[in-house]
């Protein structure tokens, strides 16, 4: 039980951090795309805010693996790894799309 | 493509906090009433809306996530077994999603959520949890306080294989469609695996963070995704999430049943309109 909220209490932080970021970014980003002349930096940051968002859920499974591999739990360690393995198939999928553009 | 004005960014901006604060009281994300209205309302292509759609979903879901931490409402456990089975089939529908008859799908999508808002509005009044905190949980099942009753709820999850391949199935239709797929895994939960409502909502929630990024990130690198726009309904949902959860907490579990039913039933009518246009 103890493992589960110490758990619970790290994601909690990992995703508050990454929520967080990627608000700033994508906050400070749009609201310079209405003030002209800073139109590149305005994409730059909404991109980077994009890019923070779409990594907190893989980051969160990343925290929960490391978790489990330290506690020993191999079950939950292999489910995590495998989760993981999808999302980085999702990554390789988008660079294939990518390239075909 | 769509063309980015500042009124557009407005009006992204407004509907993403209506469709936040709907979403996280239901715990089925934003996704379900925004694609609905940047296809039928803005006239978008439904890939920028899917893309738009799909990071608000991981915002939602995460900010939701982080602020039940504490509550033990959010089965972890259950969530990562699912999760392989959610990210399998969001991978599957991102990539099949640029090749595929959209009106079939539509179709599908509006007889599936006909079936479950029956489902739900037949099991209104069943309860999957035993009082207090005897029961032997399983490996999968966990126990929470209640902030209705004050008291300890407990439930053990039933049917694991059915949860997985509904699980599989919404996150196809999540990648496909743009939706968080929370509304066919909470109400199977509810309704077939023992999960009570509210730990199906927030276990749901906290899954669909993981199914929407591995969508979204497909769309991302095929250029379908509009930065301003997702920027605009990204900020959105995430107040209107804010202000839904609290609204969440205190809502019944009778009335958050009643409201996910007219809720699937109006997206479906949406759905079944949009594919025989």
């Amino acid at each position: 039980m103890s493992v589960d909220a110490d758990l619970e209490r790290r994601l909690g932080r990992v995703l508050t951090v990454g929520v967080r970021a990627s608000t700033v970014f994508l906050a400070v980003g749009l609201a310079l795309s209405f003030t002209s002349g800073a139109t590149s930096v305005a994409s730059w940051l909404m991109t980077t805010g994009l890019l923070i968002l779409m990594a907190t859920p893989v980051a969160r499974v990343a925290t929960s693996m490391a978790e489990y591999v330290r506690h020993r739990d191999w079950t939950f360690s292999i489910l995590t790894a495998i989760v993981l393995l999808e999302l980085c198939a999702g990554v390789v999928a988008a660079l294939v799309f990518h390239r075909r553009l | 493509m769509p063309v980015v004005t500042p009124i557009l960014v407005l009006i992204i901006l407004a509907a993403g906090t209506v469709a936040g604060g709907l979403g996280s009281t239901l715990g089925i994300g934003g996704g379900i009433f925004l694609v609905p209205f940047l296809t039928l309302g803005m006239g978008m292509p439904i890939g920028v809306a899917a893309a738009i759609s799909l990071t608000t979903v991981i915002g939602t879901s995460s900010t939701v996530s982080a602020g039940r931490t504490g509550s033990h409402l959010i089965n972890f456990r259950l969530g990562m077994v699912l999760e392989v089975a959610t990210a399998a089939g969001s991978l599957l529908g991102g990539i099949t999603a640029q090749h595929m008859n959209q009106h079939t799908l539509e179709r599908i999508f509006a007889a599936v959520t006909v079936a479950v808002g029956i489902s739900t509005v037949t099991r209104l009044n069943k309860r999957n949890i035993v009082r207090g905190d005897g029961l032997d949980c399983g490996r999968l099942g966990s126990r929470y306080l209640e902030e209705e009753s004050g008291g300890v709820v407990s439930y053990r999850v039933k049917r694991v294989p059915l949860a997985l391949f509904a699980s599989f199935v919404a996150g196809n239709v999540s990648s496909l469609l743009g939706i968080g797929g929370g509304v066919i895994k909470v109400p199977v939960l509810n309704a077939w695996c023992g999960v009570p409502l509210r730990a199906a909502a927030a276990t749901s929630a906290f899954m669909i963070g993981v199914t929407a990024a591995a969508g979204a990130i497909i769309y991302y690198g095929n250029g379908q995704l509009i930065p301003p726009l997702a920027a605009a309904a990204i900020l959105g949902v995430r107040a209107g999430s804010i202000a839904g959860m609290r609204i969440g907490s205190r809502a019944s579990a009778r009335s958050l049943k009643i409201l996910l039913a007219v809720v699937l039933f109006a997206v479906s009518g949406l759905m079944l309109y949009r594919s025989l246009q």
